[in-house]
């Protein structure tokens, strides 16, 4: 059995993750409620918190399959597996602080595969796996869901545009109410189970666990617990960006760009070709704002979404690589993730401090 | 058919069920409200059998429209 005080930095790592995972991707399935105010922002994400947490426990079938058939899974060590870890939640806060909406699954594959390629070379990385469970969804994702959004409003135009305005907006704003809960159970299912997976992997690794035994309960409640009380904090930039940024959006769109993401994301789990919520979700949100008017969608804005997307797999690889270099300097058996993350959390520590410190000038300022 | 590891007819699997699926549930929601509408209009002006037919597309249209969303939970159940 390995060291079992780096397991547990893994670990506690890893619900680090998930956390960020929950805050990050609240907006997938609240931004359009609480934009067209079907919700109140707070029972929003309420509502989301609680069904991310209920998706935790709906399919238990695990998804070690995060790094399965990407990277080398007889190669993984907890080192490594911390080293991922570290570059997606770089990443995630990284796209968070400036509002953009980017797959977090994408920044965890991406962080494992750079930590595993500095640590063992190419042979770590299967690169049809990188092609055919990242690169290709991320191309369909985003396109199928726009064109899926851009007609699926066209027709609710269609059906409902004789009726009065109110009747139909209060409508689709009850829809929306299931179209959230949809998306955030389905969420739930999906992103918590990858940091199971990962826990899982670590604790195999280390040898506490053999390769086929089952998920240890504390491992399913911690996770579901991790990325509930993320989603209940609630990434606000970017809710702000998809709620409002991308597209100024009524309720027939919300319910649209919702329902079309919900059912795409859902088809594409039944036929088993993972896509990222993110993605589809953002992408339907564009598709129903261009089939309105080409020009009501903040293109800008959309520029820079999807510059993101296509930065988030190398620049956590590179985080996830570079921390498993300064890792492997000080000794991946105890001391270098004791080292590395004893001073990302001194980091943390100094800008918590200086954001409260500003906050406090200014209001004495004030 | 596979290309470049990917699996092409999956994909276009995905591809044709995702918009059929997307587009019809967006139409089901907006058949529920207009049938609503319309039969809530029917009523004030005393049409009776104008009343039970719409509100026959409304109720169903929104049982096709949660039969869909049953499905899309047991898939995520059962996936």
């Amino acid at each position: 059995m390995g060291h079992d005080f780096v397991l547990w930095i893994v670990v506690a790592t890893a619900l680090a993750f998930d956390f960020t995972n929950g805050f990050h991707d609240t907006a997938n399935a609240v931004a359009t409620s609480i934009s067209t105010r079907a919700l109140s922002p707070r029972l929003a994400v309420a509502l989301a918190a609680i069904l991310n947490f209920a998706g935790a426990f709906v399919s238990l079938e695990v998804a070690a399959t995060i790094a399965t058939g990407i990277v080398d899974a007889d190669l993984v060590t907890p080192s490594i597996v911390f080293a991922g870890l570290v570059g997606a939640i770089a990443w995630n806060l990284a796209t968070w602080y400036v509002g953009l909406p980017s797959s977090s699954s994408h920044a965890l594959i991406g962080g494992v595969v750079g930590a595993a390629f500095v640590a063992e070379g190419s042979r770590a990385v299967f690169g049809s796996g990188v092609l055919d469970k990242v690169v290709v969804p991320a191309l369909v994702a985003p396109v199928l869901a726009f064109v899926a959004g851009g007609l699926a409003i066209l027709v609710a135009y269609r059906i409902v545009g004789r009726q009065r305005p109110g009747l139909v907006a209060r409508g689709f704003r009850l829809g929306q109410v299931l179209s959230a809960s949809l998306l955030a159970l389905s969420h739930g299912t999906n992103d918590a189970q990858k940091t199971m997976g990962i826990i899982f992997l670590a604790l195999v690794a280390n040898g506490n666990l053999a390769p086929g035994a089952d998920v240890p309960t504390w491992v399913v409640v911690s996770a579901a617990t991790a990325i509930a009380l993320g989603t209940y904090v609630g990434g606000w930039r970017i809710i702000r960006t998809m709620g409002s940024r991308i597209i100024k959006m009524d309720p027939a769109q919300g319910f649209a760009a919702q329902g079309v993401g919900a059912t795409v994301i859902m088809a594409a789990s039944h036929v088993g070709f993972p896509l990222s919520t993110t993605h589809v979700i953002s992408g339907a949100i564009m598709g129903t704002g261009a089939a309105k008017r080409v020009s009501a969608v903040r293109w800008g804005v959309a520029g820079n979404i999807v510059t993101a997307w296509v930065l988030t797999l190398p620049a956590a690889a590179t985080v996830g690589g570079v921390t498993y270099a300064v890792v492997e300097l000080l000794g991946t058996d105890d001391l270098g993730p004791i080292a590395v993350s004893a001073a990302l959390l001194a980091a943390l520590a100094v800008v918590m401090v200086r954001r409260l410190l500003a906050g406090r000038t200014l209001t004495a300022e004030g | 058919m596979t290309v470049f590891a990917v699996d092409t007819d999956l994909l276009l699997q995905v591809i044709w069920v995702s918009l059929v699926a997307g587009v019809g549930i967006s139409a089901l929601f907006s058949f529920v409200i207009l049938g609503s509408a319309r039969a809530s209009e029917a009523r004030r002006a005393g049409r009776g059998g104008a009343v039970a037919g719409y509100a026959t597309l409304a109720f169903v249209a929104f049982a096709l429209f949660a039969a869909g969303v049953v499905l899309g939970v047991q898939t995520m159940v059962t996936k």
